[in-house]
Formats: structure tokens, sequence, C-alpha cells
């Protein structure tokens, strides 16, 4: 277990209410928390709320079942403590690569030297000093991804919250950018919530793995996965591929629930 | 080098540029040909007899007058009076439109008062409103232009509407994380993200203003382009008539290419101007 709850997640429920259309139960009596400095992914079928939860924690939505505390405080509305990185990218396709990390840190009031010293200082850990002048749309999908998380974490939030960051690179670029996610991380060790409905990929990157049922989506085991990950050998190593194998097997029944009632 | 050799050498990159360019330069020649025919026509037509002068007074003549008028200085006070008051309407139809449509996509209780009054006025004939706006306004600048916002406002409200609530919720949602505020977002975010769609219905509203100007200086009399058409007319001076025509043509053209120009300027960083375009 954690040895310190960041966030907790208190029986929350969530249902969403389309216009002239019957409510949907997106989440069901969900309870999880989640230690400081740790990485844990939510993984399950699509449809099954995983991202709903996130845009609970992130404040995007609101909770009003149940309760979700981070650092003890009921989580009323986002804030630059919870930073996101979202499939998409999300960044702003007007400003530059520069100018996206440096909003954040504007919105944070730092002098102006400092800003652009910090944004420079993100820009080079993610690998991408000399495309500041750039804008979005000149960037592959890999490179707009390192922008957006490099805007995310030049602000220093505790928490990170990533909405299947790598769900839209290709499956290079998508291995590249987990290796690298990881060697962030352990620099800067945050509190990591990740959602995912790629085993593999829950698996390599999570310290825990929440795996999630089909809809109405409630947390159906949490698997432990601490390897050593310093080892390039990890991949193909025994232990590793169990694991693999193990989680699998817990979402593939949920997978197939959720294709059969036809969650979209 | 020659023209060959220099075709053979060349890279496939550049090959494409050179292509490019060719096709840029037979697109413009392309343009030109189609109003040179209609010219040509217009002018063999009224030489011929088919037409007398007075129905149809030939191009030439129309031309000369307008080069009369343009020396009379005649030409640039109808056409300041016109640029004036269309621009100065589509502005204020622009900034008001643009406010108020962002308003209406992001605030429940303006969109709940706005919405059944501009659901009703946009196909509305505004140019019916004219009688109204003279009794009320007069028959000067301030009329005039009132009922070129009045009719060039709508297709702002609703491109700006549409594009307002077109933003990504990601987008939003991100630049809320990173620290803005609810009213931050209108201004630093919504605005830029639905800059394309507002453009596109400025370059709507803009033809609209004008067109709307010209009808109603024709209506209202006094200087202005429409003005003078409309005197011209009185007197059966038929190359005055049409000489109005070619010049509202040439101005109406500029005023387009101007803002789609703009448009590029502003959308620097937009996919539409960072990818060749085959259109």
């Amino acid at each position: 277990m954690p040895d310190a709850a960041h966030i907790v997640i208190d029986r929350v429920s969530h249902e969403y209410r389309p216009a002239r259309r019957r409510p949907v139960l997106a989440l069901d009596d969900v309870s999880l928390a989640v230690g400081e400095r740790e990485f844990l992914a939510l993984l399950g079928p699509s449809g099954c709320g995983k991202s709903t939860l996130l845009y609970l924690v992130g404040g995007f939505l609101p909770v009003e079942q149940g309760a979700i505390r981070v650092e003890g405080r009921a989580v009323d509305g986002p804030g630059p403590d919870r930073g996101i990185v979202f499939q998409h990218f999300a960044l702003f396709p007007w400003k530059t690569v520069m100018q996206n990390v440096l909003y954040g840190l504007e919105k944070k009031g730092l002098p102006r030297e400092e800003r652009l010293r910090v944004a420079r200082e993100f820009i080079e850990l993610v690998g991408l000093a000399g495309f500041e002048d750039s804008y979005p749309a000149q960037l592959s999908g890999g490179m707009k991804q390192r922008a957006a998380i490099a805007r995310t974490l030049a602000i220093d939030p505790s928490i990170l919250l990533m909405d299947e960051p790598f769900g839209a690179l290709d499956a290079q670029t998508r291995s590249l950018m987990q290796a690298e996610l990881l060697r962030i991380w352990q620099r800067s060790r945050k509190t990591v919530i990740f959602v995912t409905h790629d085993v593999q990929e829950a698996v390599f990157l999570a310290e825990r793995i929440a795996v999630m049922s089909a809809r109405p989506g409630h947390i159906k085991e949490i698997v432990e996965a601490r390897f050593d990950r310093a080892n390039p050998e990890l991949l193909r190593s025994r232990q590793f591929v169990e694991m693999v194998d193990h989680v699998w097997n817990l979402v593939r029944g949920e997978a197939i629930l959720a294709e059969r009632s036809g969650a979209a | 080098m020659s023209e060959i050799e220099t075709r053979f050498l060349a890279p496939p990159a550049a090959t494409g540029i050179r292509l490019d360019l060719t096709g840029a330069v037979t697109r413009r020649a392309g343009a030109i040909v189609p109003l040179l025919a209609v010219i040509v026509a217009w002018e063999a037509a009224s030489r011929s007899g088919i037409v007398t002068p007075f129905l149809l007074p030939p191009i030439s003549a129309v031309l000369g007058r307008v080069w009369e008028d343009a020396i009379s200085g005649e030409l640039a006070l109808n056409l300041g009076q016109t640029l004036f008051r269309s621009l100065a309407g589509f502005a204020i139809a622009g900034a008001g439109g643009v406010a108020l449509g962002i308003l209406m996509a992001r605030r429940r209780w303006v969109r709940w008062f706005f919405d059944p009054i501009v659901s009703v006025g946009f196909p509305m004939p505004k140019i019916a409103f004219l009688p109204i706006f003279m009794l009320w306004l007069g028959l000067y600048d301030v009329s005039k232009i009132s009922m070129a916002v009045f009719n060039a406002i709508f297709p702002v409200i609703t491109a700006t509407i549409a594009a307002a609530e077109g933003v990504d919720r990601p987008l939003l949602w991100s630049a809320r994380s990173l620290g803005a505020s609810e009213r931050q977002l209108l201004r630093e975010i919504i605005l830029p993200a639905a800059l394309p769609q507002i453009l596109t219905g400025l370059q709507v509203a803009l033809p609209i203003s004008m067109i709307v100007m010209i009808v109603t200086e024709m209506m209202m009399g006094g200087q202005g382009l429409g003005g003078a058409m409309i005197a011209a007319s009185r007197f059966a001076d038929s190359p005055g008539v049409f000489a109005g025509i070619v010049e509202i043509a040439v101005a109406g053209l500029c005023l387009v290419k101007g803002i789609a120009l703009l448009r590029g300027r502003l959308l620097a960083w937009h996919q539409e101007t960072q990818e060749p375009t085959t259109v």
C-alpha cells in the first residue's frame, strides 16, 4: 500500500445526463487511494469510465456522489496542483511551443526572466530544444505530446493526470515516449494517475494498476506491479510477461462485456 | 543552363515548387480571361449597334468616365464616403457580433435572451427596415451605418456562436488547470481558438456591409457611390451609372481580397496556412 494517501477517491459514482436521452451511469461506487509519488494506472475497456474518474480528480467534472480529496481537501474545480495531459495534446495551436509552456508560468505570476528560464529547462527536459518557436501544426504527434508534457510539468503540479497520453501515437513513438515518461517521472517523482486501455503499457509504467470493469465502471482489482525498471531486459523477463498475462486475463472478460453492450 | 537541362537536373522537391508556381500563374491568368471576354463582348455589343449607347454605353466610354471622376475628385469623395461607412458598419458589426456570439455561447442567460431574437432576425430581409431607420435616425451617416451594422452583424454572431461552442473541452480544461480563470478563458482561449471560423463569418459580413451601404445610399441619396449612381440615373446619364457599377466592383474586389490577406496573416499558426493547399 502507498505510504501516505495523496489522493483519496471515496465511494464516487457519476452519471452522465445527455439531453433527451436516458442517463448513463459511468462510475459506480469507486473507492481508491493513491499514494504520494505513486504511479498508478487506471486500466479498463473503452467506455468503462476511467477517463471520467480522471476528469473528476482533475476537477473538470463536478463530484456529485461521494468525495474526492487531494491532500485532505475536497476537489472543487481545476487547479495547478493537478496537471493534465490529454490524448490529443490540447496544445494551444495559435501559440508556439515556447508560448504554450509559458502560459501556465504567466498564470503563476513568475517574473519574466524566471518564466523563460523554467520554460527552457522543461522544453529541454522533454527533448524539444530547437523547436521553441515552432507552432503545434508544424510538429509530429510525438513532439506535440512532448510539448504538452513540458507545458504541464513546467508549473510543477504535485499530481500528473494522464488521459491515454500515448494513445494517438504510432507504436514506435509510443514505446519511446513510455521510456521517456519513466525517466522524467523518476527525476520529478510526481504522483501520477495514468489512464490507458493498453495492458502492456500499464504494466510497464505503473507501480499499481487499478483494473476497472465494463460500464458502469468500478474497481475490479488492484494489481501491484513493482519491477526494477532500470533493467533493460525487463520487457522480456518472465516476471513481466506473466504479469501482463495476468492483467490481460482480468481485463479480457470486461472487454468482451463492453463490446457486447455496445459501449460507445 | 538551358530550360531542358534545368528541368532534368532539378531535384524533385524543386520541381514541385516550380510546378506550383506555374500553376499559380496559370490560375491568375485564367481568372483574367473570362473577365476580358465579358469586357470585349460588352464593347462589341455596344459598338455594333445591337443596343443603343444609352442602354449600354461602351466600356471604353465608361472607363473614360471613371477616369474623369478620378481627376475631378468626385470619385475619391464618393468612394471615400461609401468605404468609410461600409467599413465603420463592418467594424461595429464585427466587434459587436464577436462579443455577443462568444457570450451567447458561454453564458446561459445571454443565450436565453438573444437566441430567439437572433433566430427571428437572421432570415429576415433586413433591408425592409430602411424606412424605419430613415424615420428614426434620419438620412445621414448614423442611419446608413446602422443599416449596415444591422445587416452584417447576423453572420458574425452565428459564426462566432458555432465556433465558440466547438472549442475542444480538453483545450479549455488544459487552460483551467494551468491556472486560467473562467473569465480569462473567453479572451485568451476561446477567442483565438474560434478565430478561423469567426474570420469566415467576417468574410461574409464585409461584402454584406458594402452591398447594404450601396443600396442604402441609393434609397437615401447624398454622397457615396450609391447616391452618385442614383443621381446619374435621374439625369439619364447612363455612362455615369455604369461607371458607378465598375467602381463598386473594383472596390468590392479589393475589400474581399484584403480581408482574405488579413486572414492569412492572422492564421499564420493555423493548419490551413501551414499545409500547401491544392485549391
